[in-house]
């Protein structure tokens, strides 16, 4: 396997990429009992319109992605989770927009829970029956987040922020839209995006690399995968405009909630412009309003916002985001202070010292991280799926200068390009 | 392996792992006192005042600054309760100087600094808490406890075990009662606090790369709490033996899904030779993804996402919970009921307690790559005093046969049913 050195942060990443295109990643953790491992494909709630090479375009219904991360669960001689359990792994999946994780760990049964891994995520298996009933489960799920308030704060806010990309959809989908779909609809998107050459591997623990290495290779060699055309997805482009200045969703809650976001959709190249911005986009973000800043201070001495307050961005290839908020008991005064925050730096920009501060901080962030299993290997397939190396983002932080967070400021809060998102009970 | 050194200085207990697995020092203090209607709030007041500043840095900005300039270290708190103790704990992790470079500050003696700071020296004025932070805490936890309603899930939860301990200071909530802050000023809250410190078990973890006779002259000038000669042990939890009887309460409010709640008695608690027992009975029911619970109620019955049960040890109380459609609730229940029976008849398979016994001992080894498992594991045996060992627990466990678990369930008791519905329908 080829060796990535981070001497940064005193790790090696052993990588390599399988014949039929898989892409395999071992980070061996010393000292650690457990072994994390991911099988991931870069398919999520976003892929709904897609065509691949030689085939017609295909629109599939809201929410499948997701649907198609359950079913996978069920094998026709009975449910993967007791595979797990029998050797002793604790297995999960979830689904975001722009990707699809299968994982376990384990402290034992490394390799058979690694072969069970790749195994049922590479055989679909769905029945009219079993389609049918995972409708009642899903249909509990997603009434569960109709109830969450932190949870339709923030879809709220990417509603009113997107006209047209499909990030505006519910990861799930609706109990309408999930009513639509068959194993057919299912066998295809699974034959679409579950093909080797658009997955990834991650192992990160316990674990020999070339011993992962061998036992994945014969794993897959052992499988006939044909070579895949490309995949078309179809993203419609995202206006300037958003789709509303303010959304108000009612909800029992004690104290009213709110966000507001900006929304960029300029095209970020892949590589070195896009963890640039992401790295400078984080720091923008921490300076203006995390609990050290002028801002969070000032606006908890006056009540306006609780501890309860934090700060997001977001970065795709085609899109970008930041959300900003929490509870208030006034969220149109919150609205109007955040604005005006906003508004001196963008005119006056950061100084150094809180630049600089804040460079330390990200990095010690950076560092902290790294001491979980389950974050390294979260973190780098989700990077990577969008065209950056998770383990960059430091010396990213480290060649920041303050010319580049105060362009960064200037370019992303353009007020046109905001939303407000609002959970209240009156 | 390397374990835990104990050592005792000022009456505090001061407990180091030393380890190079992680990339920082995390440090930890619990501190306990009984959970008590009169001392509940001024107690979970305390850590929101302390973490506004300290006499070193006053202002909060100054406060965070600091965290910050020392790479971002992580600050924080948490209010518990465990068995019959509220428990406070303060937490740092903070990175080890070995991976920033040119760094002249050790990044351990500066955390510790700073912890003992924000102890020891809080701001003061008058002879009290400075006023302001005082006033605007009392906000902030008021507004902490009424969010709890936000999320139905926790909510029902601990309505759940509010009804089911009525009558005994566990019905309390970590974060005290409303009614008690109004009452509350600076200075009976800086009295409070001298009076937490007097009485308090206190205990300080340290883990990373480092060790205890680097850790102890670092503690010593730092944290000196008045008046304290000898470290005080928490009592041993004695609960008494209950007449159940069980109890349905419904509660309406506008929400889409239906929350079922069942709270349920072991009669057995964490220093009792039948607890890997009941670690296991939990497993079986409804602690995995091969459990009862979430085979029965949601993969056959297909009327739930979650659906699931967990054991709280120091009180010894069950607590299952799931998330169902309103008109749903009798045909639940009535599965959950059939599980409890089953559990009772010993209706488990050799593969149900094989897989459980796995996923609890994987769970257990898992714990020792995070240095606040590690911490909270070992404070498992300071609380209830007594001794078991991560490899001990395993290997009952490994060697536990049926009898043992039905042994178990034979003395669970249902106690409470709660269920959190919509506002339609016949109440």
């Amino acid at each position: 396997m080829k060796q990535l050195r981070y001497d940064h942060v005193q790790e090696t990443l052993y990588y390599e990429q399988l014949d039929n295109g898989l892409e395999l990643y071992v980070l061996p953790k010393p000292g650690f009992s457990k072994t994390y491992a991911t099988f991931t494909t870069h398919y999520g709630s976003i892929d709904n319109h897609f065509q691949i090479e030689g085939d017609e375009p295909v629109q599939v219904p809201d929410g499948i992605a997701h649907f198609l991360e359950h079913k996978m669960f069920e094998e026709p001689d009975g449910d993967v989770f007791e595979k797990f359990s029998a050797k002793g792994a604790s297995a999960n999946a979830f689904t975001s927009f722009d990707r699809t994780t299968y994982l376990f760990s384990a402290t034992d049964h490394v390799e058979d829970n690694l072969i069970t891994l790749l195994n049922f995520v590479q055989h679909p298996y769905f029945t009219e029956a079993s389609v049918n009933k995972e409708k009642g489960i899903i249909g509990q799920e997603i009434n569960m987040y109709q109830d969450n308030p932190d949870w339709r704060l923030y879809y709220g806010l990417l509603d009113a922020l997107f006209q047209k990309h499909p990030v505006r959809i519910d990861i799930a989908g609706t109990i309408e839209s999930i009513s639509k779909i068959t194993p057919e609809t299912l066998y295809k998107c699974h034959e679409a995006f579950y093909h080797p050459s658009n997955m990834m591997v991650f192992v990160v623990g316990s674990v020999e690399p070339e011993r992962i290495s061998e036992l994945v290779k014969a794993n897959q060699s052992a499988k006939s995968y044909e070579r895949q055309g490309e995949i078309k997805r179809f993203y419609e482009r995202e206006p300037d405009a958003v789709m509303e200045l303010r959304k108000v969703t009612k909800l029992p809650v004690a104290l009213p909630k709110c966000l507001i976001g900006f929304k960029e959709v300029a095209e970020t190249p892949p590589g070195a412009t896009a963890i640039h911005k992401e790295a400078a986009s984080r720091i923008m973000l921490d300076i203006l309003f995390s609990p050290s800043s002028e801002s969070y201070q000032s606006l908890y001495e006056e009540g306006v916002i609780t501890d309860n307050f934090g700060l997001e961005y977001n970065l795709y290839p085609d899109i970008a985001y930041s959300a900003v908020g929490g509870d208030t008991k006034d969220p149109d005064l919150l609205v109007e202070k955040l604005k005006a925050f906003i508004a001196k730096y963008v005119e006056q920009g950061v100084s150094e010292e809180a630049f600089e501060r804040s460079k330390r901080k990200k990095i010690g962030g950076l560092l902290r991280m790294m001491n979980s299993p389950e974050t390294i290997g979260n973190e780098y397939t989700k990077f990577k799926f969008r065209g950056m190396d998770w383990f960059e983002l430091l010396p990213a932080y480290e060649a920041l200068t303050l010319n580049d967070v105060n362009q960064r400021i200037r370019e992303h809060f353009d007020m046109n390009r905001m939303s407000v998102s609002i959970v209240t009970s009156n | 392996m390397p374990t835990f050194s104990t050592a005792e200085w000022n009456g505090m207990r001061l407990h180091v792992l030393p380890t190079r697995q992680f990339k920082t020092f995390s440090i930890a203090m619990y501190i306990g006192i009984p959970l008590k209607e009169e001392t509940v709030t001024t107690t979970a007041l305390i850590p929101h005042v302390l973490r506004r500043g300290n006499e070193r840095y006053p202002e909060t900005k100054q406060f965070r600054e600091r965290l910050d300039d020392l790479y971002g270290a992580g600050f924080g708190f948490d209010i518990l309760k465990r068995g019959n103790y509220q428990i406070v704990i303060l937490r740092m992790d903070i990175v080890n100087d070995a991976f920033v470079s040119g760094e002249s500050e050790s990044l351990l003696d500066a955390a510790l600094q700073f912890l003992s700071d924000t102890v020891c020296r809080p701001v003061l004025e008058q002879g009290a808490f400075r006023e302001s932070y005082v006033t605007s805490e009392k906000e902030t936890l008021r507004k902490r406890i009424e969010a709890i309603v936000n999320n139905k899930i926790q909510y029902a939860a601990e309505r759940c075990v509010a009804e089911m301990c009525r009558d005994e200071p566990y019905r309390l909530l970590p974060l005290g009662r409303v009614q008690d802050l109004e009452g509350i000023d600076a200075a009976g809250l800086y009295a409070a606090y001298q009076d937490l410190l007097q009485r308090a078990s206190i205990d300080l973890y340290v883990v990373g790369d480092t060790t205890m006779e680097a850790v102890q002259p670092l503690i010593k000038g730092k944290f000196a709490l008045a008046g304290r000669s000898s470290a005080v042990p928490y009592a041993p939890l004695r609960e008494e033996r209950r007449n159940v009887e069980e109890r349905e309460v419904v509660e309406q409010m506008d929400v889409k899904q239906g929350k079922l709640n069942m709270g349920l008695r072991t009669n057995v608690t964490y220093a009792d030779d039948a607890y890997p027992a009941a670690l296991v009975y939990n497993g079986i029911l409804g602690g995995f993804p091969h459990s009862k619970l979430f085979i029965h109620v949601r993969e056959k019955a297909s009327l739930a996402y979650y659906a699931s049960s967990r054991f709280d040890g120091h009180k010894g109380l069950l607590m299952i919970q799931t998330g169902i459609e309103i008109a749903n609730k009798e045909k639940a229940e009535e599965i959950i009921r059939k599980q409890l029976e089953d559990m009772k008849h010993g209706v488990i398979s050799d593969d149900e307690l094989s897989k459980t016994k796995a996923m609890i001992i994987n769970s257990l080894r898992e714990n020792d790559d995070s240095a606040f498992e590690q911490i909270g594991y070992h404070f498992n045996s300071v609380l209830s005093g007594k001794k078991r060992s991560k490899q001990e627990l395993i290997e009952t466990i490994q060697a536990m046969d049926l009898e043992q678990v039905v042994g178990v369930a034979q003395n669970v008791m249902l106690d409470t049913v709660y269920f959190l519905r919509d506002r339609g329908g016949a109440s």
